[in-house]
């Protein structure tokens, strides 16, 4: 165990020594920095500019902040990630130094864990470049440490299944330009792609339900007559929500823990995003029945309004996304570092078209 | 090619046994059917045209490529089925010149002995041994990306050795080289062998390996010559190069000696003309001394190992037409 731990971490400091000797890292680092002062600086002065014209605001646009803050850095680092990681073992190969490794007495798992870890260390860094930003939009915000916890948590494991993603196409790609622009793809599918599947997923899986109302709804005995039946078709939100949670941002936002308001509402961007999301988990036949739409209606008449279960019920009651998210993202990542350990174990039995073992 | 002492041949254990090895890539048969020994003590040259499968061959020697048929012992160990075993005691010097850019030359052969699980201290006092084996102080601090071709070639020697292993793979070791750095390396093969390491070397320049080698493996089109045709091959009509500062006298000499006109060729001012084998040569020399010739220089026209290599060659080529 301890000579297994041993070679990945000759692989990881080696891989380490490589990215750090280089220009392009801290070149990379200061523009990162740079842009995350200038969102920083453009968002707040967005945000207070919006939240000055009611005091009260005030604190609530500085809470806000902090989630714009985490979204660009969640933005920008899974952009660089790939660069990072994306060619790792083909552009050891084609520099005529993978072979040469191969045939000490490092494993194959040792090789790629090795950079897989380095390329995650190297990803780490933008987020201790970007950390001054988190923390003063913590701190003005009065964000609980909790959400700031969480944040830093669900980033660091967000860069670190961007990083697995590009070392497996590195090791399942011979061509290092072209596994970059994979693993690229690869983030765009879970960031952009998946927000277009859902709605189309939804869109594509509609039910036929039947539509409820009243003609006549009496307050006094809490009774309804005159039922009309409206048969519809509604998406169905409720089967597709799971390929919702593998997307990075949603998987963050359901990660973190939501503070409420005194009507249960969430009051961060996070929270907001976190109930549309816990929300189409929700059977919409189950919800639509005459007994429901008769209480909604009385409730609507009445002056005790109960407008149904809040936003922290419906979050209370469905399935935290971001596991079922994680899962996803974690057997895609495995996938793809299986295959690249498949692909580049020795002696190979089959070689990708067109390239060298050495 | 020297005659050598043989020390006790235990090629089973500690040599490189291939019988039958065949890998194809898609429809390109790299190696058709290799078979081919080399011992302990001894210095095996392959030798082969570009793309006969010499590369190839050493790949599959080294546990990286699996052969499609055949069978393949290193140091008694199956590459294929035992690749620890056999890393553990060979030494790989591969054909192309990568090396880690960034790191220096030191921490390059300390990186590599760190992977052969050597401890921090021994990689380091290794590399130093290895940084003045292979000649390489004066730039052991600086970037292997400065390195030329023939400095990265030493490196790359420098890393085959780094765990010392008693099996050597070099393949093109000497290309890039100049005269002096080769002189050192065929110095250092040479010594090495002596210690009673297993070397297989393969190189383009023949005459080089004629210095160094014990035996000789011919590959062709991915074929291992069998005995019987480099025996062939060794026996046929040799050139061999004449010089004299009265080439006039030479030439009548060699016409009297039954050579016609049309079998005498000329070289930058040496007469070259086909003997049969080393016998012939003798009663060539001697008729030439005897008929009062100033002779100042006579040997063989090509070493042993290109005459045997391109006779095979040109004698494939005429099987082909």
């Amino acid at each position: 165990m301890k000579t297994f731990f041993g070679g990945i971490g000759t692989i990881f400091w080696l891989e380490l020594r490589q990215r750090l000797r280089g220009v392009a890292w801290y070149v990379l680092l200061g523009v990162f920095f740079a842009i995350l002062l200038v969102v920083t600086i453009v968002t707040s002065v967005v945000v207070y500019g919006f939240a000055r014209a009611d005091q009260a605001n005030v604190q609530d646009a500085a809470a806000q902040l902090f989630s714009y803050v985490v979204y660009f850095v969640l933005l920008l680092g899974t952009l660089v990630a790939p660069a990072m990681s994306g060619n790792a073992i083909n552009g050891d190969r084609d520099a005529g130094t993978l072979a040469t490794t191969q045939v000490t007495l490092v494993t194959t798992w040792q090789l790629i864990l090795g950079k897989l870890l380095a390329a995650w260390v190297t990803a780490l860094g933008f987020l201790l470049v970007s950390s001054p930003f988190l923390a003063y939009s913590a701190i003005a915000g009065l964000v609980s440490p909790l959400i700031v916890l969480a944040s830093l948590l669900v980033l660091a494991v967000e860069l670190g299944i961007v990083a697995a993603i590009g070392v497996g196409f590195s090791g399942l790609i011979p061509r290092p330009l072209f596994s970059v622009v994979v693993t690229y793809l690869a983030v765009a599918a879970l960031s952009l792609g998946t927000l277009i599947a859902f709605g189309l997923g939804g869109a594509a899986s509609q039910t036929s339900v039947i539509e409820y109302g009243y003609d006549n709804v009496h307050v006094k005995t809490q009774t309804c007559t005159g039922l009309e039946e409206y048969p519809t078709s509604v998406p169905r939100f409720d089967h597709v929500w799971g390929v919702l949670v593998a997307n990075p941002y949603v998987l963050l936002a359901d990660a973190v823990p939501t503070s409420y308001d005194k009507n249960g509402n969430p009051t961060d961007l996070f929270g907001q995003l976190k109930y549309g999301e816990r929300s189409s988990q929700l059977n919409p036949v189950d919800q639509a029945t005459p007994a429901q739409e008769c209480k909604t209606e009385l409730a609507a008449n009445s002056n005790n309004y109960d407008g149904g279960p809040s936003a922290r019920d419906t979050i209370d009651s469905t399935t935290p996304g971001w596991a079922v998210g994680l899962a996803i993202q974690l057997v895609l990542a495995a996938a793809a570092v299986v295959g690249a350990w498949a692909r580049t174990r020795t002696p190979a039995r089959k070689l990708p078209k067109g390239s060298r073992v050495a | 090619m020297s005659p050598t002492q043989t020390p006790p041949a235990d090629v089973a254990s500690t040599g490189i046994l291939v019988s039958g090895v065949a890998r194809s890539f898609g429809d390109v048969h790299a190696v058709r059917d290799v078979s081919l020994e080399a011992k302990p003590g001894n210095v095996t040259a392959l030798i082969g045209p570009n793309g006969s499968g010499k590369t190839t061959l050493m790949l599959m020697l080294a546990s990286l490529l699996q052969p499609d048929r055949g069978t393949i012992r290193v140091g008694g160990a199956d590459p294929v089925t035992d690749a620890a075993s056999v890393r553990a005691r060979l030494g790989w010097m591969p054909d192309i010149l990568g090396s880690w850019n960034v790191l220096t030359v030191r921490a390059a052969l300390e990186t590599t002995g760190r992977l052969y699980r050597m401890s921090r201290p021994e990689a380091a006092t290794r590399a130093a041994e290895l940084i003045d084996l292979v000649g390489l102080e004066p730039l052991a601090a600086r970037q292997t990306r400065v390195l030329s071709r023939g400095q990265k070639q030493k490196l790359s020697l420098a890393r085959a050795l780094v765990h010392d292993p008693d099996i050597l793979l070099l393949d093109e070791p000497a290309a890039g080289l100049d005269p002096v750095a080769r002189h050192d390396l065929q110095l250092l093969v040479r010594r090495l062998a002596g210690e009673g390491k297993t070397i297989l070397v393969s190189s383009h320049v023949l005459a080089e390996l004629d210095e160094m080698a014990d035996t000789a493996v011919y590959l062709e089109a991915g074929v291992s010559a069998s005995a019987e045709r480099i025996a062939a091959a060794q026996s046929a009509k040799r050139a061999w190069r004449i010089r004299s500062f009265d080439s006039a006298s030479l030439d009548n000499a060699l016409l009297a000696a039954g050579f016609t006109a049309a079998e005498l060729a000329y070289d930058r001012g040496d007469t070259t003309v086909l003997v049969d084998g080393e016998a012939g040569a003798a009663a060539l020399l001697t008729k030439l001394v005897r008929s009062g010739v100033a002779i100042s220089s006579f040997g063989p026209a090509v070493g042993d190992l290109e005459h045997t290599f391109l006779d095979l060659t040109k004698n494939t080529e005429g099987d082909a037409l």
